[in-house]
């Protein structure tokens, strides 16, 4: 009875692991390369390294180490992977240079992406904001015309080309992309603002007044608007209603000291013109 | 000193403060013309697209690649109005 009692206990102790405590899980196995083969065993070294260093690059652009994420992906780049292995690593290569200042060489990685996959539209949306950083207006406008293309109704494409337009004098283009953004989302402020500028330079200044206006009713506190209000009110002769908006602008610039001293500087010739 | 000579230094005088007084008429009118543009600064450039992981471009799932195709501006990750003062 006795020894009975013993052996089932020891059984029961024995299948308590099984049956009351939570194991640890491991992953499912995967099944083993069964090869000797050398080429075989060199490609699935290959592949290993490439799962590898993405983790690790990707880890290092998380936390903001720059310069450790740069030798995983230009190794990854060496080891020549498929598509769409390649251009990714290329687009997270070009990250890295960007947020290292490294413009040329994060618009070069982004440029040999977009050969390896050309309707790669993240990659484009990077090399637009890399190109504006570089002051290379026309490798802008080349990108952002094909992004616009493939991407009618994107955004990005349109917010990115209208930027490029205004900024190298091309209005029209200007006009028409943010007023296609804002056709799909016209509770964008930030897009009227650039609407607005975009009519002041084609002297259509009671428009610009109506965007500027828009943009402020969406973000009352947008100093940049009240600062261009009050600009084109100049434009206008309308010195008081511009005199009121800058020094509103001067009250409230929204913690930007070089837009309150524009701001200030504005309502000063104003009362020195009177 | 002569009349003639009083007349000349006056006149002289004269035409150099109008000269002066043009130039700085005139650089005001530019520096004011130079601050009104400046008052037309385009809003900011998009801070750059998410790090594409290995597998980040299998399936729909990619966010760097929707956001870039997202119609608006939110999904797209563009500045907000808060963003440039």
């Amino acid at each position: 009875m006795m020894r009975a009692a013993v052996v089932g206990l020891v059984v029961g102790l024995a299948a308590m692991p099984f049956g009351f405590v939570s194991a640890q899980t491991y992953p499912s196995a995967r099944p083993v390369p069964r090869t000797t083969d050398a080429p075989a065993l060199r490609a699935l070294a290959q592949r290993r390294e490439i799962h590898e260093r993405f983790t690790i690059g990707v880890d290092a652009e998380a936390h903001k180490r720059w310069s450790a994420a740069i030798p995983e992906f230009e190794r990854i780049i060496a080891l020549q992977p498929p598509e769409p292995l390649g251009s990714t690593a290329r687009y997270d290569l070009a990250i890295a240079y960007a947020n290292l200042h490294r413009y040329d060489q994060a618009d070069a990685a982004l440029r040999a992406a977009l050969v390896l996959d050309p309707g790669f539209l993240a990659a484009m949306a990077n090399l637009i904001a890399v190109d504006l950083q570089r002051g290379d207006l026309r490798g802008a406008r080349g990108v952002a015309d094909r992004f616009v293309q493939l991407a009618p109704d994107s955004a990005r494409a349109l917010y990115s080309r209208g930027l490029v337009a205004l900024s190298s004098g091309d209005a029209v283009t200007a006009r028409d992309d943010f007023g296609k953004l804002l056709h799909d989302d016209p509770s964008y402020a930030v897009a009227h603002y650039d609407l607005g500028l975009a009519e002041e330079k084609l002297a259509n200044f009671d428009t610009a007044v109506s965007e500027f206006d828009a943009a402020l009713r969406l973000a009352p506190s947008y100093a940049r608007a009240r600062l261009a209000l009050g600009a084109v009110f100049l434009h206008q002769g309308k010195r008081v209603e511009a005199r009121a908006a800058f020094a509103q602008v001067v009250a409230n610039s929204n913690g930007d000291p070089s837009l309150r001293t524009l701001a200030l500087a504005l309502r000063d010739s104003i009362d020195a013109h009177r | 000193m002569s009349t003639r000579l009083l007349r000349r230094l006056l006149l002289g005088g004269l035409l150099f403060a109008a000269v002066i007084s043009t130039r700085f008429a005139v650089a005001g009118a530019a520096s004011l013309e130079a601050m009104i543009a400046d008052g037309f600064t385009p809003s900011a450039t998009p801070a750059l697209l998410a790090p594409i992981g290995e597998t980040g471009r299998t399936g729909w799932a990619c966010a760097p690649e929707r956001a870039a195709a997202a119609s608006q501006a939110r999904a797209a990750e563009l500045p907000a109005a808060n963003d440039t003062p």
